[in-house]
């Protein structure tokens, strides 16, 4: 009796304790909570759409010695739902293409956007339609095409890309797009050969909606069939009670074999009806389109040049590509602009028709050479070339010196007296000079 | 519990029991609802994916190959438990239509709200006529052997055929870019996806050239075979998994 007044009291004691001690931790739970709040609050009102594609995380000898894009341009910037705007280019496919990358027997262009903001409604490489994906040749010159037309209002930072299988994505030169309007208004409609108009935001939905339905009511009242009975603790008591014949009644058996004959009977007429109804369905599309390169566009003959030697000065930030150049055209050349990895260096002494890419990859005043003076008709000049800017850094070209394969690739735009371009590639094993 | 009641002894629950007994049930059927929605969506999305995310993935040769035979998993271990002791036949369905159940709100909130899809591009193929037969065999068989065999079968084999009503319509010719192209192919060029380039489809990639333009049966009776395999490996899965051996040290 006496040992359990004790107990009674000790428990008592402990009670009153853990009274006390709620209210504190209720307190600090809530402060807890309170601070979390605070800065998921924080956190949430400070969150920034993403604009980048991950262009620049690619390895520099990636971007510099695969797919150099040149004059790429958007028909327009601003523009509504429903309407059209194309982005037109040309793109050189690496000679020295990196010997990690998987060679581009299969690549697509293809358009870098947040989602299908737009729908893709026309694509030419080399003046050709294609729709699937697409050989491409080291070496070889491609001009593009892809029609876009506005499915999403908003403001968005685009670029044309190709992915390229077993290696990943080389951007192009990016743009912001405004579209306009309301998306409500978006309409697409394409034609199947038989003539049949297709609406194609909902073609098909409302059928599947229906099947997807109709298999589920009959799930549902299979499900509920034995959901209505008592059922775990229940039936596992009667099953060790050896009662298993009243869990699976006759009526059960009997709905069970109306199961087995009747889905697979169901399945069959129903998969009968739609052969009949659609008797030209055609399997699934996938060939690899096959389109030549175009004659040479760059190295095409005219001026050559032999890249001698390239010096990456870490302190500078700048390359010094050795050249050696010979000028086979009628006319005085000078360089007008070097590009590399989607940076675009501009020679301020020569006329150069500026092309359309994003402001913030183009070195204005960011190359100088040795001797400035045109080089004449016939004749062949050592060069020292320099491409000097922060882009190198701000771009992450600079990491090129860290990369497996630190071997720079790009393109040299010449130009003539009258305004006539050559374009030549350079490429050359990079040695950095950290001081 | 009462492994060792007999026909004789037995007494039904009554009353506060039998009431606590059914809240029981209605709390393990929601708990069971989310877990199964969130592991076998999760599970289908992780192996069977883009063939079933996706209109244009959905071939002939690959998706009657590989949707089944990853289908069948969760259903046959849910099968194991609840069949085994409890006598209920509605695993498969239970566990099919919760997928579906995730399917349709992956694709309607994250793919169409959240990333712009069309539905109809992203719409989930139907397990549910296999899942049927699969529980309707197993409550007749009573036999791992038999619905293994026959119900693993009917699983694989039922599937392209109870899906084409959906996705048939999807595979009308259309002419586009001087080729010829389905609908299905047209969606999957037109509605861009930055990290799903064409080529990265396996559509009819293989060895049964032999045979033709009859890839689908093939397809199917190998994907029958696999899944009377499959179903035994994850009954067995399901048993292992379903003990009670750690709560009865508590």
């Amino acid at each position: 009796m006496k040992t359990t007044k004790k107990r009674n009291v000790e428990i008592s004691v402990k009670t009153i304790n853990c009274n006390e001690a709620k209210p504190n931790l209720q307190s600090s739970l809530l402060d807890y909570l309170l601070l979390l709040g605070m800065i998921f609050s924080v956190y949430m009102l400070t969150l920034q759409p993403a604009h980048a594609h991950g262009e620049k995380n690619l390895e520099p000898y990636v971007r510099m010695r695969t797919i150099q894009w040149y004059d790429v341009q958007w028909s327009k910037q601003k523009f509504n739902v429903n309407d059209e705007v194309s982005v037109t280019g040309k793109f050189h496919v690496a000679e020295d293409w990196p010997i990690s990358v998987p060679k581009p027997d299969a690549a697509f262009l293809n358009i870098s956007t947040p989602g299908p903001v737009m729908v893709r409604t026309e694509r030419y490489l080399n003046g050709k339609p294609y729709m699937n994906s697409v050989a491409l040749q080291p070496g070889g010159d491609y001009d593009f095409k892809v029609v876009l037309k506005g499915r999403l209002p908003g403001r968005y930072h685009i670029h044309p890309f190709f992915n390229l299988l077993d290696a990943g994505q080389v951007m192009g030169p990016g743009v912001w797009l405004d579209i306009g309007g309301d998306e409500a208004d978006f309409t697409n409609n394409i034609q199947t050969i038989n003539g049949q108009a297709i609406n194609m935001e909902t073609y098909g939905l409302a059928n599947g909606i229906f099947w997807h339905s109709f298999w589920a009511l009959i799930g549902t009242a299979w499900l509920l069939w034995w959901v209505r009975r008592p059922l775990f603790i229940v039936r596992y008591r009667m099953l060790h009670a050896g009662l298993e014949e009243e869990l699976v009644t006759p009526l059960d058996r009997n709905i069970g074999k109306a199961i087995l004959v009747g889905v697979p009977l169901l399945v069959f007429v129903f998969y009968t009806m739609t052969v009949n109804e659609y008797p030209k369905a055609i399997p699934l599309q996938a060939s690899l389109d096959q389109i030549l390169p175009l004659s040479a566009k760059v190295n095409a003959g005219v001026v050559e040049v032999d890249t001698v030697r390239a010096e990456y000065r870490v302190a500078e930030r700048s390359m010094k590509l050795s050249l050696k150049i010979k000028n086979g055209s009628d006319k005085a050349i000078q360089i007008g602009e070097f590009a590399t990895g989607g940076v675009h260096f501009l020679n301020k002494v020569a006329p150069v028709s500026q092309q359309h890419d994003a402001e913030s990859v183009v070195a204005a005043e960011g190359l100088s050479l040795d001797n400035p003076a045109p080089i004449q008709p016939g004749e062949e000049r050592a060069v020292l070339m320099t491409a000097g800017d922060a882009l190198w850094e701000s771009e992450k070209l600079d990491g090129l010196i860290k990369d497996a394969d630190s071997r720079i690739g790009g393109l040299i735009f010449f130009y003539d007296t009258e305004g006539e371009r050559y374009v030549s590639s350079v490429t050359a094993a990079v040695i950095p000079k950290f001081n | 519990m009462s492994a060792n009641l007999s026909t004789g002894t037995f007494r039904p629950y009554t009353g506060e029991k039998a009431r606590i007994a059914r809240a029981y049930d209605y709390l393990v059927l929601v708990l069971a609802l989310f877990l199964f929605i969130g592991s076998f969506h999760l599970h289908f999305a992780l192996t069977v994916g883009d063939w079933d995310f996706w209109v244009d993935w959905k071939d002939r040769q690959w998706w009657p190959l590989v949707t089944p035979l990853i289908g069948i998993t969760f259903p046959a271990a849910v099968q194991a438990v609840l069949w085994t002791n409890f006598r209920l036949p509605l695993g498969a369905t239970l566990c099919v239509a919760c997928l579906s159940i995730g399917t349709w709100i992956a694709r309607i909130f994250a793919y169409h709200y959240w990333n712009f899809f069309p539905i109809n591009m992203v719409m989930p193929s139907t397990l549910l006529p296999s899942a049927l037969f699969l529980d309707a065999v197993l409550m007749i068989s009573n036999s791992l052997t038999i619905t293994a065999i026959f119900g693993g079968s009917a699983f694989a084999l039922l599937f392209y055929p109870s899906n084409w009503p959906i996705f048939g319509m999807f595979h009308l010719p259309v002419e586009a870019g001087n080729s010829q192209l389905t609908v299905a192919d047209m969606f999957g060029f037109q509605y861009i996806r930055t990290g799903m380039p064409e080529y990265l489809r396996i559509i009819e990639r293989g060895t049964l050239r032999t045979y033709g333009q009859i890839a689908t049966p093939l397809s199917a009776f190998c994907s029958a075979l696999l899944c009377t395999l499959m179903y035994t490996l994850w009954w067995h899965i399901g048993k292992w998994f379903a003990t009670t051996r750690y709560l009865n040290r508590i």
